[in-house]
């Protein structure tokens, strides 16, 4: 079982991976059948199933680290997570599962920063070969309304 | 209405004065002219409404609107405007209605769902004293409301007496593709939003512009989907205001063409070596019986319908200001679709929205584009891709046809 330093842990050095724009490392944070999607509290509670981003295993979320790096065109920025206190939940199949508050500011390279969203991680972390993993990360976003764009996952 | 001073420099859609991207006053003339003027809107859908007091907000241009359902499960679209004070009757963007009424919550006027005005507090005083002047009519205050269309549960509307009505203002072959992408019923999978900084017009110009499409969007390249190589085409619809361009799966003989012709191809191919290590997001199906893979769709001014492969979406585009634009998206699948589909539709919906990974370009180059024109509001864009007129070129996509439909449809309404 998965302690919940561990799973801390485990966000702690997610979000700094992100921050750092070390995005070739995000894959590897979850586990092979991971699931990473990001959704709004909006479409949460009228029960609609779309995501802003989905990815259902590792491969799914390597294309979008390609596509991220190699494809797409978007305005160079900086992000900062700042986590709350994460709070345990009912644990499902040997995961730990909990959410934890988040907010991500974005900063441009003019200089320009704004609170760029705000939310909740919900995570279900396990441990696979003695690593800890997410196996399932659902990002919800209080906002339904996203400024310009969203390249670099949450 | 004041008779508006041309800008433009000569007849025809082959440029663009800078301008009409930051002044103010000619985006006052846009809120008159073409969103109070003879255009159609989109509203919303008949499934988010689905009960007698169901109601979803909806903006034409700046007007804030209603779209409501009443208790004969008649649809009607209202202006979101008590006629006492001008407080907006409903605030949240979708709900339903308690006792079938649209009531202020500033002085009770109380309206029906058809928005005529049933009461108002306080119409006789208080112990006969004060109250409304004996001349005072409800029925004089009732709510503005829109003409509408219903076309396969999407409501549109209009304001303007003299709207052609809206198959003759879009024409049959646009009336048909919207049949052919919503024709069986549909299944809302969610909504969301983006704010662009910059104007609404520039990202008109981006949906209707079939050329930056595999040159901008290089993950077009890697899902073969939107090379203007493939077989395709565009259509104009009435008065060429609208468009719709469209791909056909099978036919891609692009890959030759590509390879030898440097210009033509973006930095997509040599990007990814191998391609995706996930095939299941490329596991797509003919939902349609035509082969067409991909349509996108416009109604002049601001509507987009969708369909990217299977990954379909209606965009609504809202003006916020000359300098801001909400770009609003639903996506849908449809009833029928089984667990799989489903399950397939919203992994394709990766392709949309704001991490769409086709789509973040479009949500982004506009406002680089606006931070460097405004300098020089009497400078102009050019657009002579596929010469200078409006007629769609047989088989082509490579032209900006399309781009000069939209503008020769504004500078109609506008007279700039």
């Amino acid at each position: 079982m998965v302690k919940p330093e561990e799973a801390r842990a485990l966000l702690r050095d997610y979000t700094y991976a992100l921050d750092a724009g070390r995005l070739s490392e995000w894959p590897m944070f979850f586990s092979e059948k991971g699931l990473y999607r990001i959704t709004t509290r909006q479409n949460l509670e009228q029960g609609y199933p779309l995501s802003i981003m989905l990815c259902d295993n590792r491969n799914m979320l390597y294309d979008r680290v390609e596509a991220t790096e190699k494809a797409n065109i978007y305005e160079p920025h900086y992000y900062r997570h700042i986590l709350s206190d994460s709070q345990p939940m009912e644990s499902k199949d040997g995961a730990l599962c909990a959410r934890t508050s988040f907010i991500c500011v974005r900063t441009m390279l003019d200089g320009s920063t704004i609170l760029f969203t705000s939310g909740e991680y919900l995570d279900e972390v396990v441990r696979e070969q003695g690593v800890v993993r997410f196996r399932s990360k659902t990002v919800v976003l209080d906002q339904s309304r996203i400024d310009t764009l969203i390249a670099i996952p949450l | 209405m004041k008779q508006a001073t041309p800008i433009w420099s000569e007849e025809g859609a082959t440029h663009t004065p800078y301008a009409v991207y930051s002044d103010p006053q000619i985006y006052e003339l846009e809120q008159r002219s073409i969103f109070r003027g003879p255009t159609w809107h989109f509203l919303g859908l008949e499934q988010q409404i689905p009960e007698a007091g169901s109601f979803v907000l909806a903006q034409v241009g700046d007007t804030p609107v209603i779209l409501v359902r009443d208790e004969a499960g008649e649809v009607h679209g209202l202006v979101n405007r008590c006629a006492h004070k001008g407080t907006p009757l409903v605030f949240v963007p979708s709900g339903k209605l308690a006792r079938q009424r649209l009531m202020c919550i500033y002085h009770n006027w109380m309206y029906d769902l058809r928005g005529n005005l049933k009461s108002v507090a306080f119409e006789k005083g208080v112990g006969g004293k004060g109250g409304m002047p004996p001349e005072f009519r409800k029925e004089d205050h009732s709510l503005t409301r829109l003409r509408l269309h219903r076309i396969c549960g999407l409501v549109f509307g209009t304001f303007h007496p003299d709207t052609p009505p809206f198959e003759d203002y879009i024409g049959a072959e646009h009336v048909a593709n919207i049949r052919r992408v919503c024709g069986k019923p549909i299944e809302v999978l969610g909504t969301y939003s983006q704010l662009l900084h910059s104007n609404w017009k520039l990202y008109m110009e981006n949906v209707k512009d079939p050329y930056h499409a595999s040159i901008l969007h290089a993950f077009n390249g890697l899902m073969k989907q939107d090379r203007l190589t493939m077989e395709g085409g565009i259509q104009m619809g009435t008065g060429g205001w609208h468009h719709i361009s469209y791909s056909r799966m099978t036919v891609d003989s692009g890959d030759e063409l590509y390879k030898t012709a440097p210009t033509l191809r973006s930095s997509e191919l040599s990007a990814y070596g191998e391609g995706l290590r996930d095939p299941s997001f490329t596991d797509v199906w003919d939902d349609h019986g035509d082969r067409v893979s991909l349509t996108v769709q416009t109604v002049f001014p601001c509507f987009v319908l969708q369909q990217l492969r299977n990954c379909l979406a209606m965009r609504a585009v809202v003006p916020k200001g000359p300098r801001q634009t909400e770009l609003r998206w639903i996506a849908f699948g449809y009833q029928d679709d089984d667990e799989r589909r489903r399950e397939l539709r919203l992994k394709q919906a990766n392709m949309m929205g704001p991490a769409g990974l086709i789509s973040m370009e479009d949500g982004m180059v506009g406002a680089l584009i606006q931070r460097s024109i405004e300098a020089d509001g009497d400078k102009s864009s050019v657009m002579i891709l596929g010469g200078r007129g409006l007629e769609p070129i047989p088989g082509s996509r490579a032209s900006e046809g399309s781009v000069r439909g939209f503008w020769t449809g504004y500078r109609h309404l506008t007279g700039l």
